[in-house]
């Protein structure tokens, strides 16, 4: 099928893309936009590895037509969010710091999909519950299940949250 | 996988989507918020010419009480949005129950009332990538002649797989349906034909635009139980919604049962209602609509799971949902 130009909104930016109208998000991000962060896992929408944010709601990348969320006629199109628009003015974000700092990444496949789903969890919850926590992350599947240290990463990424607002208060 | 081509286009109302209908039928499908269709397109279950991409349609994505009447949820309501509903949660708690068990958040925040509704069949022979049908021989709902749960059999039995329609069905849901000629009402209990391969009487120049719940049903207190194989996702291989109404003596002035996930169509569990009401809810009243709702379950080789345990467990779960609604746990 013919390619066609399309423009989407991905980090902030407007991207124009040529591709074929049958595209999924997901090759279009890695193939064309060279965002590469997103991944391929299942590819039968169950395991969460290819998720992005559209207008901050985790969605996956892997089980979306590019187009659909492309600038419509009147000008309007969502906000898509990639692994790589959540560093904060080139500073990894609290989330990725405490990935690092408690190895909640162990061989890496999964987490760029976890971070979105945390990222996501954290601007409409900021205190969540263990339960609210496990609730949240439960489209996300992590095969080499290292899914304790991702709790204590997260719980590590909200104190520092916190540390930070109190400190910015003093 | 990458899916196979087709024209996109993408309305914005429903006249619209309905002028292209007309146009393109049947070489055009529906999609919203594409959790069923794209993984079947993947494995070449549809190829359609065109996809009209419903998402910009604006007016059916809200969630509208109308006094008197009761309450209008537009096709584009995502299953999350359902599920954070505080006035769902409150008005009809068992639709809300029934949501909040689909898929898995993330898959909820993309799929769609509408979706769910006309959600396709299920099959352990037919949900598979073109190879793997081709190697075993194409059934009859795609592309054969062949039917691998009933050797020799006519009739598809793929298995209906969603699981809010057992909670509208006790919730007397009627749909709004858009085609060529305006808008038609039609109950959801006459909606579904209990046919594997032609599941819903829905023509291919119409579309699902709304869901309407009566308020003589707002108020029941509901539970919904499901079986499946992972706990944080997956299509349900048994389903059972109850929902149940009792007066201030605890007596069940009126009560609901359906079941989905095991027959071609959800079911209400007809004689559930009569069991049970002008009834005090005890076990015994659970146990008796557990053997209902078992006898209308006609579970087959469809999935992981044998017929005979889905069976078993839509007993189980009956009665386990009848006490649940009765008990507000």
């Amino acid at each position: 099928m013919k390619k066609e130009l399309i423009e989407l909104r991905v980090n902030g930016r407007s991207r124009e893309v040529a591709i074929e109208p049958a595209k999924l998000l997901l090759d279009t991000l890695r193939e064309d936009l060279q965002l590469t962060g997103s991944k391929r896992g299942c590819d039968d929408s169950s395991c969460g590895a290819c998720t992005v944010l559209v207008d901050g709601t985790p969605m996956l990348s892997c089980t979306m037509i590019a187009a659909s969320i492309s600038v419509d006629d009147e000008g309007h199109a969502p906000e898509i969010t990639t692994i790589e628009g959540v560093a904060e003015h080139g500073a990894m974000a609290a989330i990725q710091k405490a990935y690092g700092d408690w190895g909640g990444a162990q061989c890496g496949y999964c987490t760029p999909g976890f971070i979105m789903t945390v990222k996501a969890l954290l601007e409409r919850n900021p205190e969540p519950s263990d339960e609210d926590i496990r609730h949240a992350l439960s489209g996300n599947l992590c095969r080499c299940t290292g899914y304790t240290q991702m709790y204590q990463a997260i719980k590590a990424a909200i104190r520092a949250e916190q540390q930070g607002i109190a400190a910015a208060r003093r | 996988m990458s899916l196979p081509p087709f024209k996109l286009l993408r309305p914005r109302s429903i006249e619209d989507a309905a002028g292209y209908l007309s146009a393109h039928a049947p070489d055009i499908q529906i999609i919203a918020g594409g959790t069923d269709l794209l993984p079947s397109m993947k494995q070449r279950l549809f190829t359609p010419k065109y996809l009209l991409d419903i998402r910009g349609i604006d007016e059916l994505r809200t969630i509208r009480s109308i006094p008197g009447h009761g309450t209008e949820i537009g096709a584009l309501v995502t299953l999350s949005t359902i599920e954070d509903s505080e006035f769902i949660r409150r008005s009809y708690r068992v639709l809300r129950e029934a949501v909040a068990t689909v898929a898995s958040p993330i898959l909820r925040n993309m799929g769609t009332i509408g979706g769910n509704i006309c959600l396709d069949t299920r099959c352990l022979w037919y949900n598979q990538s073109l190879t793997w049908r081709k190697s075993c021989g194409f059934c009859i709902k795609k592309d054969g002649d062949l039917c691998h749960v009933a050797p020799g059999g006519k009739k598809c039995w793929a298995a209906f797989s969603a699981d809010s329609p057992a909670a509208l069905l006790c919730l007397e849901a009627e749909l709004e349906i858009a085609g060529p000629a305006g808008k038609r009402r039609l109950p959801l209990s006459e909606f579904y034909t209990n046919i594997g391969d032609a599941r819903m009487k829905l023509a291919n120049n119409e579309m699902l635009t709304r869901v309407f719940l009566p308020e003589r049903m707002a108020g029941y207190d509901g539970v919904y139980q499901k079986l499946r194989l992972r706990g944080s996702i997956d299509y349900p291989l048994a389903g059972v919604a109850a929902a149940l109404k009792k007066n201030a003596q605890g007596i069940i002035e009126d009560a609901r049962v359906a079941i989905t996930g095991v027959n071609p169509a959800p079911l209400l569990v007809n004689e559930a209602r009569h069991a049970l009401a002008g009834k005090m809810l005890n076990d015994h009243a659970a146990a008796v609509v557990g053997e209902l709702a078992a006898k209308v379950a006609k579970p087959l080789t469809t999935s992981l799971l044998t017929p005979e345990y889905r069976r078993e467990m839509i007993r189980v779960f009956a009665k386990r949902a009848v006490l649940g609604a009765g008990t507000g746990v």
